[in-house]
């Protein structure tokens, strides 16, 4: 109850003895004034009414703003966020030096999670969900290019795992290794690349020579004028993933909601060819072999319960595994020391079972 | 509780009365001021003062009845004035003295090579078309959030527009008019482009085919996005249900949807002309469901794997059984 405005040392709160109160101080003042009153009456018929009616007043007004405040209003919360106009902030430029040849065309711009998405829209959610920390992007205009430019755009992702996440997943097919920081493609007009917990494109309006040869001059400079954090890579990783049939470039790391289901995030995941299909084969550290037991468990139960998948006969190998058809594409997983992994969407049960044979050999030589 | 009458009480003195002035006094300043603290001088578009307007748009042909046709071939320009032909002619939609708005996809400031905004060779023609039926004017707008002045002119379609003759309106925070959409769960008193469409008597949508993160496609239905204000980003929480009521929004005069070279991958930016796959494909409907619906096709998907298309289509909003409307298929050799 509020007790806010009583110079007589009582409460005046909002009920009906506070408004009393507030009559009775009144009362109080307009005696000592001298101008009626030579002493006190309980309040009347009409101080009771106007309490009265005081109380219904704010009464309506709480049941209407509580009313208000059940239905979702998105104009309302479009002012509780950055304001509409300008949501981009102006900042120093991303080089302090660009290269030769190289004119910036604006200033840097900065974006946090609330504004990504007007920067690069519904790509927003890859990022958020990976742990997005901000992005920095600018252009710079190409000397002699008749007209050509490049977009350079640095997503601080927090880690580098999660920059390798976004970096993985968007690999183009005809990606071609670029040699530059932890990891790094050229595609046609673009150059993508990891380093530390950055994820930096280099978009050019153009896929000549000299655009592509000033996107790679440009990363270069980028990376030596940027300081990261000493990080260990993914490598560890990767190599539980066996070189044969392996899809050239497609191990990436999925940031969450991998295969639908939500409690399995942070899996590294790798295609394979298998005769004329393609199966992908998972792999994910969860720190200890409880943690990885129990999430395999649920993944199990993910299969069956949310899939409405079929558990087959159990494999010869590895201890544990289990094999699911899901109408004619088969999941297989497992567990093995802090290691959940296993096969998804292999064409048929022998496949599932080979492929699971393979990398638990792999898993069992790295972590005996 | 109504508390016990205090009875006649000591008479206060003088020092007393001013002492209890003052303190009511200060309580009255203290109230004020955390009222004046909390009060928010910018609400929400300052929709408070006036009663949101109905911010439907229907520029609809009805008496051309519902038309559709499938241009292929790799030149977008001959590719339209084809598929218009066999529609009856840019004619059938627009004449003498129309005010015609066309509602590019401006989103990003990217070049028109990689796909993810309206390519200008289509700006350029469709102006040129509409002004050879005898438009009086045509204005070329869209909504891009960030740098709408760089998403106009880095995409092309600033030079496209200018070229053509036809104006190009670059909104600005008052270009927007606070609506309730009848019927609608997140239209309500919220800003849409209200500025540019005083005067116009017809719409055309463009957009390009687009695979999308979160709306799973971005073709002609999801291009009306532009038309929404304010911090529309929060929509992509619920990307089918706003899609759907931008098709309850805004019923077109036409809608073209370019499929020259769809976005098939890392939509609905892209950056990368991997992103792209040569479709070869030029969609013109009166019926942007359908337009739609169609559109899918060229990413690999039909229209029941994108969920604003099956409920659009089962609000009656269009139909996403494009076959039914007996599209005009054009040949690329038929030019």
């Amino acid at each position: 109850m509020a007790n806010l405005c009583s110079p007589f040392g009582k409460p005046c709160g909002v009920s009906a003895a506070g408004s009393l109160y507030v009559l009775r101080a009144l009362d109080g003042i307009a005696t000592h004034s001298g101008m009626q009153h030579s002493k006190a009456r309980s309040p009347g018929p009409g101080e009771r009414a106007i309490a009265a009616c005081s109380l219904a007043v704010l009464a309506a007004v709480l049941a209407g703003v509580c009313i208000r405040q059940t239905r979702f209003d998105p104009a309302v919360m479009m002012s509780a966020g950055v304001p509409p106009a300008a949501p981009a902030q102006a900042m120093p430029g991303l080089l302090e030096k660009w290269p030769a040849g190289l004119s910036p065309m604006s200033g840097a711009e900065a974006f946090s999670p609330g504004t990504l998405s007007d920067k690069i829209d519904g790509k927003a959610d890859l990022y958020l969900s990976a742990g997005f920390v901000s992005l920095k992007d600018q252009r710079v205009a190409l000397a002699g290019g008749a007209g050509s430019w490049m977009e350079m755009l640095v997503f601080d992702m927090g880690l580098p795992a999660n920059a390798f996440s976004v970096y993985s997943s968007q690999r183009r097919p005809n990606a071609a290794d670029a040699g530059i920081a932890d990891y790094s493609y050229e595609a046609d007009n673009e150059l993508c690349l990891v380093h530390g917990n950055y994820y930096v494109e280099l978009v050019c309006s153009d896929s000549s020579d000299p655009a592509r040869r000033a996107a790679e001059t440009v990363a270069r400079a980028y990376v030596g004028a940027t300081a990261v954090a000493e990080h260990a890579n993914m490598g560890a990783e990767q190599a539980l993933f066996p070189p044969e049939g392996l899809v050239a470039g497609s191990i990436a790391l999925v940031p969450s909601d991998v295969f639908g289901f939500d409690r399995l995030k942070n899996v590294f995941v790798a295609r394979y060819r298998d005769g004329g299909n393609e199966v992908t084969l998972f792999a994910a550290n969860r720190g200890a072999p409880d943690e990885a037991a129990k999430v395999a468990a649920e993944l199990r139960g993910f299969f069956v319960a949310d899939c409405g998948g079929r558990e087959t006969p159990a494999p010869p190998a590895p201890p544990g595994a289990a094999i699911f058809d899901l109408g004619g594409s088969f999941e297989a997983v497992f567990a093995a020391g802090p290691y959940i992994a296993g096969v998804h969407q292999a064409p048929d049960r022998e496949s599932a079972q080979r492929w699971l044979a393979v990398l638990s050999r792999r898993i069992s030589g790295a972590h005996p | 509780m109504i508390p016990p009458d205090p009875g006649p009480g000591p008479v206060a003195t003088r020092r007393e009365f001013f002492r209890r002035g003052l303190r009511a006094g200060a309580a009255i300043a203290a109230t004020g001021g955390l009222g004046a603290w909390l009060w928010n001088r910018h609400p929400p578009g300052d929709f408070g003062r006036t009663q949101a307007s109905d911010p439907r748009k229907d520029f609809a042909v009805r008496a051309a009845g519902p038309r559709m046709a499938i241009a292929t071939g790799r030149d977008r320009a001959a590719m339209l004035r084809r598929a218009l032909a066999a529609m009856g002619g840019i004619e059938r939609f627009i004449g003498r003295g129309d005010r015609v708005m066309l509602k590019v996809n401006a989103a990003f400031a990217t070049p028109a090579i990689l796909g993810a905004t309206t390519h200008p060779d289509l700006v350029a023609e469709l102006a040129r078309l509409c002004r050879a039926a005898g438009a009086a004017s045509v204005i070329v707008t869209d909504n891009p959030i960030n740098s709408p002045e760089s998403c106009f002119e880095l995409t092309g379609i600033g030079a496209a527009a200018r070229a053509s003759g036809a104006g190009l309106f670059v909104p600005r925070q008052g270009s927007f008019r606070a609506g309730t959409l009848p019927g609608g769960r997140l239209i309500r008193d919220w800003p849409v482009l209200d500025e540019p469409f005083a005067g116009v008597t017809k719409l055309i949508g463009v957009a390009p085919v687009k695979g999308h993160q979160r709306a799973g496609a971005s073709m002609t239905m999801k291009n009306w996005y532009g038309l929404l204000g304010g911090r529309r980003n929060q929509f992509h929480q619920d990307i089918d249900g706003i899609i759907v009521e931008l098709a309850m929004l805004v019923k077109p005069t036409l809608v073209v949807l370019d499929g020259t070279d769809s976005m098939m991958t890392n939509g609905p930016t892209g950056g990368s002309l991997a992103d792209l796959k040569a479709t070869n494909t030029l969609i013109v409907a009166t019926d942007p469901v359908a337009a739609d619906a169609c559109g899918a096709t060229l990413l690999g998907k039909t229209f029941r794997d994108l969920p604003y298309l099956v409920r659009a289509g089962e609000m009656g909003l269009g139909t996403a059984d494009f076959e039914s409307l007996h599209p005009a298929r054009v040949p690329a050799q038929a030019s």
